[in-house]
């Protein structure tokens, strides 16, 4: 059964969406705060965490970004505002995608299941790619010998570029892969990812040889 | 105002000119001696200069009350310079000509003095219909002080009053957008559970449809809610532009086909790419449409063209016409007006009341806007006219492939 951490502060919110969530087949760990979310995580497995950004103490970004210093536990923040500046920060503290207050539970649900899916195992070889080896069966990406750490939207990120090579992909088109957003979906999702596995795959995230730019059209993977 | 002054001033000049040549006329022929306190060899040297062999002269002539003509010659050399009229008529007009240069400076400068203060008034009452209300007159120490005075005391109040309409408007703005995201969190809550009740077989009768009115009403509740924080966001000018490159037929078909408006016809050119935000410009076509199916008549029909306006560049246009009643001509102008209702006693419909106060904000942040008509042949008309290439892009990418760092 899949463990979602709940982290939001408000009681009819937090009750709310715990029993959606049940109905929907999922347990439940709910947090009322981020101090209390980032002491639960270490104790058992958690799956996917559901993070309102609106906290007292520690705040939704700041919960987030100490998360993933030792963490690459899918997170989902759940933004009251829905705000611009609010969905930058929560994609920069290294959310993997977000929900706009009031979450619909079956909006939250393709949400979850899709930050799931990427974790999907393919068995196949591991490929080289210059410096980088990926390995789709183990889902395990080293650069010059060295394992890498990566969330799991970040790896389906690479699968999904390195998979075709030279092949450009728009911002759309990654958002339908990876994501699996709708029409609409947000293009910054892409961006914010992709800068942060520039960061931990590329020697020089000025000068990407992995992950590059197509001005105008989207992103690429090589020539290596 | 200045002008009919010095007009006047002018006209007054030349009066007293020719009053005191006749004043002169009439004195000098009682006291020729007078005559001498013009000086003979300077009014020739300026009058009849021009005049081969002109001695020293000078020749008046009067008409004395008794009648006959008096000529009065100084140095005057026989058979030489002007005929004497002339050479008095020169001289009368020359003393007017200093005369008015004078005077005529005089008024200048007197006016300067009096319409001064005017003249900055003016400017200052130019300045406060601009929108400048910090504008002041300095005071000036004379007939106007009054009215500089009063000037100022009204631009003070005016500033006053204006700055703390500001306040109160930004406060209520405020309010309305913290009263939205504060219904959020209850909405979350209900939101989530909504779904539980109708349907629940524990729930029959009364119970059951209770429960689907309060489901039902959730849902239009969460919609007037994420309409009014839009629109807050808006107010506060904190919405933001994401552009990128879209397919205008792409979007409208996707758009029509989220929400299952099968019944809309279509109109778009294939291959139109406009640099826009695909999902404030969903929000547009969405909130006209949704319009046009709840208050017009069927079939809804959505064109879009690419419409040449100056050279290189180009509007998009896109029109959504419903064949309904049309709208009456009062509605016209307030149609973008929040929660405006063409028709009063109308029930509170599907919507928010807000979809085209915010498709025409959603407009106007792409640097476009969006009209209201009524079509020749029946029906409303709402024209979304775009800029083709947006000015504000918040991705700021170019069509052009060079494999580059972000």
């Amino acid at each position: 059964m899949t463990t979602v951490l709940l982290v939001e502060d408000d009681p009819g919110a937090r009750q709310g969406l715990e029993l959606a969530l049940r109905r929907l087949g999922y347990q439940v760990r709910p947090a009322e705060t981020g101090e209390a979310a980032l002491g639960g995580i270490g104790q058992d497995a958690v799956d996917v965490v559901v993070l309102d950004v609106m906290l007292p103490g520690l705040d939704g970004f700041e919960v987030c970004r100490r998360l993933r210093r030792g963490s690459d536990v899918p997170v989902i923040m759940l933004t009251a505002r829905g705000d611009d500046f609010d969905i930058v920060a929560g994609l920069e503290a290294g959310a993997d995608d977000y929900v706009v207050k009031p979450a619909e539970p079956r909006v939250l649900d393709a949400r979850i299941r899709a930050v799931l899916r990427r974790q999907a195992r393919v068995g196949s070889p591991a490929e080289t790619h210059g410096e980088l080896v990926i390995d789709r069966g183990s889902l395990t990406v080293t650069l010059s010998g060295r394992e890498i750490s990566l969330t799991p939207t970040e790896l389906r990120l690479l699968l999904v570029l390195s998979g075709s090579p030279r092949q450009v992909f728009s911002r759309q088109q990654l958002l339908d892969l990876v994501w699996e957003h709708d029409y609409l979906g947000d293009s910054r999702l892409v961006d914010a990812c992709v800068q942060r596995l520039r960061a931990k795959i590329e020697t020089d995230s000025s000068e990407p040889r992995y992950i590059q730019t197509v001005r105008g059209f989207g992103y690429r993977f090589g020539p290596v | 105002m200045r002008t009919r002054l010095i007009i006047a001033f002018i006209v007054v000049a030349l009066l007293s000119a020719l009053a005191s040549a006749w004043v002169a006329n009439l004195i000098l022929p009682f006291y020729p001696s007078l005559g001498n306190l013009i000086r003979p060899d300077w009014i020739s040297h300026l009058l009849n200069s021009h005049v081969p062999g002109a001695g020293r002269h000078l020749i008046l002539n009067s008409h004395v009350p008794g009648g006959g003509r008096h000529l009065i010659a100084l140095d005057a050399p026989a058979g030489g310079g002007p005929p004497a009229r002339t050479t008095a008529l020169t001289f009368v007009l020359a003393a007017a000509g200093l005369l008015l240069a004078t005077i005529t400076g005089l008024a200048f400068a007197a006016s300067r003095r009096v319409l001064g203060p005017v003249r900055r008034l003016a400017e200052a009452a130019r300045l406060m219909s601009g929108g400048d209300l910090s504008v002041r007159v300095e005071p000036a120490g004379d007939e106007l002080a009054q009215l500089v005075t009063s000037f100022n005391a009204m631009a003070s109040a005016l500033e006053d009053k204006v700055s703390e309409l500001q306040r109160m408007e930004a406060r209520a703005r405020q309010f309305a957008g913290d009263v939205s995201h504060e219904l959020r969190t209850p909405l979350t809550a209900m939101t989530a559970v909504a779904d539980i009740l109708p349907g629940h077989p524990g729930l029959t009768g009364d119970a059951a449809a209770a429960a689907r009115l309060v489901s039902e009403e959730i849902f239009h509740l969460n919609r007037l809610v994420e309409d009014l924080i839009e629109i807050s966001r808006f107010d506060a000018g904190t919405a933001q532009l994401v552009t990128d490159d879209a397919d205008v037929a792409t979007a409208v078909l996707s758009c029509l086909r989220a929400r299952g408006w099968t019944d809309v016809r279509t109109d778009v050119p294939a291959g139109l790419t406009v640099r826009l935000d695909r999902r404030r410009f969903d929000v547009i076509v969405a909130n006209l449409v949704g319009n046009a199916l709840r208050h017009g008549g069927p079939p809804v029909t959505v064109t879009a063209r690419a419409e040449p306006h100056g050279p290189g560049s180009g509007q998009l246009v896109v029109e959504v016409c419903d064949h309904g009643p049309g709208l009456p001509p009062a509605a016209m102008a307030q149609v973008f007006d929040r929660f405006y209702k063409a028709d009063t006693a109308r029930a509170r419909s599907e919507g928010s009341g807000l979809g085209l106060a915010i498709a025409a904000e959603n407009a106007r942040l792409h640097g476009g806007h969006i009209g209201a008509g009524n079509h020749p042949d029946g029906g409303a008309v709402f024209t979304v006219t775009l800029p083709r290439a947006s000015h504000r892009s918040a991705s700021g990418m170019v069509a052009q492939t060079v494999p580059a760092g972000r």
